[in-house]
């Protein structure tokens, strides 16, 4: 024992091996939220999974850009280049929000994640503002990839410009594309499981769909409760009042309840 | 400084910590000693503030683990080195948390050279890490926001014994920092050399704690003498535990010293008296957390 006493006399710089201290006071403040946010932004893109998917994302849109190009000349509206850059974006950046949740369990991070930031509602929303921020890039992305080829047909392939865009073609597809990483994020958070969020996230809306079509009786809820179909007017042009009314509810049911339940839920999941 | 404070935990009917209270001290080791499944994971969980206790406190720093400001520059965990994200790198994960504790990047580089991953490694994913790497990216991590508190569940799995000599040097040099250290095992040669304090828990119940060095003094006496029988007969009036061995001689639950006076008043010889060993505390280490595991099954 008397080794450990003289080491513990021992002065404290004299300690080899560990890093000299950290020079100023320990923080007394929080992580800031922001700075949250962006580290959880950072998680989604530097795992092998995240990149690949933006990768594929990427190639996707080259490719449908490519044939609206060579097809006919290039001879396509504006509305169609904008739809081919937007579609894989709302098809395939939904999995890297659900994958942003649910490998926190999978890969079982979330002992690190809940550890640095015990506060879990804030990693929560830090999640849902990095799937946002990838959604509000990709929206501008598949704008600018989308008007960039267009512009390219007219100026190389000779195409007639056709730049019109029904009035709220913009916001659906805007919303399109961060709705749907909200309803992924809010599912992953409600299941925490990879395979079934996005089972869940893909069949469900659909299978909802298809009934409300098909059941006379589930007409009407579907009129208020398809989010499928209450985009629609969106992309044709102008909403009456009823109309917001029935896009607003059903974002209600797919969007913010499973948001706000999931975030419940995290807030007492135990971390294994 | 880690107080523990009469910690119950249940998962249904299975209660996984019964009333445990310990504390680890700042510069000092704490060993976390028991045998796997006896609750060292979750009581260290709890302190993490990832497992609710059902009932009791856990505090860190003189607060609730939940409630430090950016915990990550107080304390350090190491919970579970693969608990990390296969497709990330070492040097990612570390980048990660320096980010968000707000300490500098050129950090990130001095930590992997003092765990001794090469840059080539740290820029491998970790699936391709074997679990001795991942312990000490883990370490790198847990030491990362320059913590007054240190939080290691089973560090030296999957480490070679160069590697464990590296760790207990370390933990003894942050302890005379200043720091506090509680680290959890389940081999007690493997602990014993570097822990100041000893906490042993098995079936969820704190069965024995203290000064290594006085668990050890008080793991019994090994003693041979003219006359092991009378010994043997005059120690158990006194109500205490003798085991003959089988080599000859006896073990005896009591200090040298006791032992040495009975056999003055029995009028036998000693011919070998000496504390118990290394063996002896292991066995108590056997007896204690195997008597508490069968307790654990019968409740």
């Amino acid at each position: 024992m008397s080794a450990t006493t003289v080491t513990a006399a021992a002065p404290d710089r004299a300690v080899p091996g560990l890093p000299e201290p950290l020079p100023g006071p320990r923080p007394a403040s929080g992580v800031p939220f922001l700075r949250l946010a962006g580290v959880e932004l950072r998680k989604m893109l530097d795992t092998r999974a995240g990149r690949w998917l933006v990768i594929g994302i990427g190639a996707v849109i080259a490719a449908a850009l490519t044939v609206l190009l060579v097809q006919d000349g290039g001879e396509h509206p504006f509305a169609d280049y904008l739809q081919a850059t937007t579609m894989p974006m709302a098809l395939l950046l939904p999995v890297v929000g659900i994958l942003a949740v649910t490998s926190e369990w999978s890969q079982r991070t979330a002992l690190v994640t809940f550890t640095l930031e015990p506060r879990r509602p804030r990693v929560a929303w830090a999640k849902t503002l990095a799937a946002l921020g990838v959604g509000v890039v990709a929206v501008l992305t598949a704008f600018a990839f989308g008007a960039a080829a267009h512009g390219a047909a007219v100026a190389f392939r000779g195409a007639t410009g056709d730049w019109e865009l029904a009035g709220t073609a913009v916001l659906g597809a805007a919303g399109y594309v961060l709705l749907g990483l909200l309803q992924a994020v809010g599912f992953a958070m409600l299941l925490r499981n990879t395979p079934a969020a996005v089972v869940a996230y893909f069949a469900l809306p659909t299978a909802w769909s298809l009934v409300g079509q098909l059941v006379p009786q589930a007409r009407t809820a579907a009129e208020w409760l398809d989010l499928n179909r209450t985009m629609e007017p969106l992309f044709t042009g102008s909403l009456t009042g009823e109309q917001w009314a029935q896009l607003g509810t059903s974002v209600g049911l797919w969007v913010a309840l499973p948001l706000a339940l999931g975030i419940w839920w995290i807030t007492r999941a135990e971390v294994k | 400084m880690i107080t523990v404070d009469h910690v119950t935990k249940r998962y249904g009917s299975f209660t996984a910590l019964d009333d445990v209270s310990f504390e680890a001290r700042p510069g000092r080791v704490t060993g976390f000693l028991g045998p796997n499944g006896a609750g060292k994971t979750t009581a260290m969980r709890v302190v993490a503030g990832l497992t609710p206790a059902s009932a009791g406190t856990a505090t860190v720093l003189g607060r609730p683990y939940a409630t430090l400001p950016n915990p990550g520059r107080h304390v350090g965990l190491l919970l579970d080195a693969s608990a990390q994200h296969a497709g990330r790198t070492g040097r990612e994960v570390l980048t990660l948390g320096a980010i968000l504790t707000g300490v500098e990047r050129r950090r990130v580089d001095v930590l992997l050279d003092l765990v001794g991953l090469t840059p080539k490694e740290s820029n491998r994913r970790i699936r391709n890490y074997s679990l001795g790497m991942r312990q000490r990216l883990g370490i790198a991590h847990a030491l990362l926001g320059d913590p007054e508190v240190l939080v290691l569940d089973e560090p030296a799995n999957g480490l070679d014994p160069a590697g464990i000599r590296w760790m207990r040097g370390l933990l003894r040099d942050f302890a005379a920092r200043g720091g506090t250290v509680l680290l959890s095992s389940h081999l007690l040669n493997e602990i014993e050399r570097v822990a100041d304090d000893l906490v042993v828990i098995g079936g969820g119940r704190i069965v024995a704690s203290g000064p290594t060095e006085q668990l050890l003094a008080g793991s019994g006496t090994v003693v041979r003498s003219s006359d092991d029988a009378r010994l043997a007969a005059t120690l158990a009036a006194q109500s205490v535990t003798v085991t003959p061995v089988a080599a000859g001689g006896l073990l005896v639950d009591a200090d040298p010293g006791a032992v040495g006076r009975a056999a003055l008043a029995a009028g036998v010889a000693l011919v070998e008296l000496r504390g118990g060993d290394e063996r002896g505390l292991e066995e108590m280490f056997f007896d204690l957390t195997a008597s508490s595991s069968r307790e654990g099954v019968a409740a």
